[in-house]
């Protein structure tokens, strides 16, 4: 309790909430431009944390990947474009309540929603923070290699009809995180003579590479489309009470439902706002509106999104394993900062996880207020022409790639992954379990190896626990997801 | 198109077989299990093989379906902007450490702008360019103390 009055003190004091703002606002920039999304808005803005002090950036980091996944909707409804997989639900009555004029009220409500989902999910994380880091002090080198193998999996297991490219993109990851000086036995591994990569290859550049400059080349393909935009009128920015009525239920419905579903790795906001989407639709009274503006076809998803990467952040706060491409990036972040989450965070540092979580209800307020009086600075950013938008954004990818190593080395690897990225995107490769495997690669090896040698070889430790058992058969059976449901819709069309 | 489908698959293909070998012929550890820095890395090249394999049959499946993406990627302007981002930023990583930070990144960012933005916004592409590098200058150099060219 004296550490979470502490983190509530920390949080209120003016400089943080100078940065969440800050954090808020620039995440929402970034997170709206079409086609970056939030993976790429932290990815970018990592080097601004840079020479501030540990609390302070761990609340401008979180601020920017909560601002981002508010941005991620704004292009979606005055666009039709969605900043990431996450806010495409947005588009289906967002874009639509936008073409009759109410775009306002549409950026108001998807505010509001997020608002609520927010909060909720920031009172579900202090529930579920503290039991779940208890629970994962009881895990040795051999349930921690069983999760991250789990998490992998669950991400491939969610890559769609793609799973055979999921798994490749694991393992590139996972070579790539073999690079470097092995911390057990000293040997330098396919390091080909350059000092630079002796302590491993800097998987921010590998994430900068891929997310910021990748995004920008594949982005290329259609720069020349900008022209298409239309301007929206964005109208009275405030809902109706009509409007409010019909989402008031749904957003709160879809809260719990996007924090639960945020928790479960692998999963997050896309699924979470597809699922409340479709459930909304399902339970509601005017189905037929559905796609057509109707506001409860907005808010739900909203709600359940913003939700969803609040509950994201307790897989890899607690035990130290993003559930996301875009919480791998924070991964990646917060190492950088010198924050090793995971169990020991919450026994060695309470003051800064109850500093977070006070953060998160204060960043939420911020970017309701960010979200609703600046929407018309918002949409100026908006109308701000790609082919500007994209070279600061290469630029700003180098400066920050700079900060990480003060290396010129690091600005060809940037290349070679921006480039890398572009080839993955154009050929469907899924981008996050790759992203998630360099991140987490490093500890997988080292715990697989320390597994064994507590076992003396014997593979027997891999199975020799209840949880051990229990997260085989997880992965086990996000494996087989898949094909259950491929099996599954296969009898259902043979029976019609 | 077919050759950059088949392509990928055969590229790493080829690359699984070169990371098998090449950590085949890592050295061993003095200390422990003597073969621990080689086990992880021989079991991901023999996984990326045989995933590599499987992507290569489902290819050779699909080979007359088209790929959208990879024709937009060789029409228009996208292969120069591609290969001109690439180039300009190996130029970049060349000049930013003996030229400097700041004209570095104005030649860069302005090169970069005029190229996708084209010449004849040329008024937008300088003032961008100046306003942004020096703002990126002031933010990182003298807010965020970080040491720059």
């Amino acid at each position: 309790m004296d550490a979470f009055l502490e983190g509530l003190m920390t949080s209120l004091q003016p400089i943080n909430i100078m940065w969440i703002v800050i954090g808020g606002f620039l995440g929402t920039v970034v997170g709206m431009l079409p086609g970056l999304g939030p993976a790429t808005a932290v990815a970018v803005l990592i080097p601004v944390t840079f020479g501030m002090d540990p609390v302070s950036a761990l609340i401008l980091m979180a601020a920017i990947y909560y601002g981002a996944m508010y941005g991620g909707s704004r292009s979606s409804i005055l666009l039709n474009t969605p900043g990431d997989g996450s806010a495409i639900a947005a588009t289906f009555d967002g874009y639509p309540m936008a073409q009759k004029g109410l775009a306002g009220q549409a950026m108001a409500l998807s505010a509001v929603a997020s608002f609520i989902g927010g909060i909720m999910a920031t009172a579900g994380f202090i529930i579920l923070a503290k039991p779940l880091s208890e629970f994962a002090l009881k895990f040795g080198p051999a349930e921690y290699f069983l999760l991250m193998l789990l998490t992998l999996s669950a991400i491939i297991s969610l890559s769609t009809g793609r799973m055979v490219k999921g798994f490749i993109a694991m393992f590139i990851g996972l070579f790539l995180a073999t690079i470097g000086v092995d911390t057990q036995s000293g040997v330098y591994r396919f390091t080909f003579g350059i000092p630079h990569l002796s302590e491993g290859l800097e998987f921010l550049i590998v994430i900068i590479g891929i997310y910021a400059v990748g995004e920008v080349l594949y982005n290329f393909m259609n720069i020349d489309d900008d022209h298409k935009k239309e301007k929206k009128k964005v109208g009275k920015i405030w809902f109706t009470k009509e409007q409010w009525d019909r989402s008031k239920w749904p957003i709160l419905r879809n809260g719990p439902l996007g924090f639960i579903i945020g928790v479960l790795p692998g999963a997050g906001g896309s699924i979470a706002s597809m699922l409340s989407y479709t459930t909304e639709k399902q339970l509601s009274k005017h189905p037929e509106e559905f796609g057509k503006g109707a506001p409860e076809g907005l808010a739900a998803p909203e709600s359940s999104n913003n939700a969803a990467s609040v509950g994201a952040l307790i897989p890899l706060l607690t035990m130290g394993i993003p559930g996301s491409g875009t919480t791998a990036v924070m991964l990646g972040a917060l190492i950088m900062l010198g924050i090793r989450p995971g169990p020991l965070l919450f026994e060695n540092q309470p003051e800064m996880v109850w500093t977070l979580v006070n953060s998160m209800f204060v960043g939420n307020i911020a970017l309701l207020i960010i979200n609703i009086l600046l929407v018309g600075l918002l949409v100026k950013i908006l109308d701000t022409p790609a082919k500007v938008l994209y070279p600061i954004i290469i630029m700003l990818a180098f400066i920050g790639t700079y900060t990480l190593g003060y290396s010129t080395v690091d600005f060809f690897l940037l290349l070679v992954f921006g480039y890398f990225g572009l080839v993955l995107k154009i050929l469907d490769f899924p981008i996050a379990p790759l992203i998630l495997a360099v991140i987490v690669g490093g500890d997988m090896e080292q715990n697989f190896r320390m597994a064994l040698t507590s076992s003396q070889g014997s593979a027997s430790i891999f199975y020799g626990s209840p949880v051990a058992v229990g997260l085989i058969v997880l992965t086990a059976l996000s494996l087989c997801y898949p094909l259950i449901i491929k099996a599954f819709k296969r009898r259902k069309q043979q029976t019609e | 198109m077919k050759l950059f489908k088949i392509g990928m698959p055969v590229f790493l293909i080829a690359l699984s077989i070169v990371c098998f070998f090449a950590s085949l012929n890592l050295p061993r550890a003095n200390l422990g299990n003597a073969n621990g820095p080689i086990y992880f890395p021989v079991g991901i090249s023999i996984f990326l093989f045989i995933f590599s394999v499987i992507y290569l049959v489902q290819e050779i499946k699909s080979l007359h379906d088209i790929n959208e993406k990879i024709s937009e990627l060789f029409s228009g302007r996208t292969p120069l902007l591609v290969i001109a981002t690439l180039v300009l930023g190996a130029i970049y990583a060349l000049i930013f450490e003996s030229v400097g930070f700041l004209v570095s990144t104005i030649i860069f960012l302005g090169l970069l702008l005029f190229l996708v933005n084209g010449p004849k916004k040329w008024l937008v592409n300088i003032s961008v360019t100046l306003v942004f590098s020096f703002l990126s200058w002031y933010a990182f150099s003298e807010l965020l103390g970080v040491s720059l060219p």
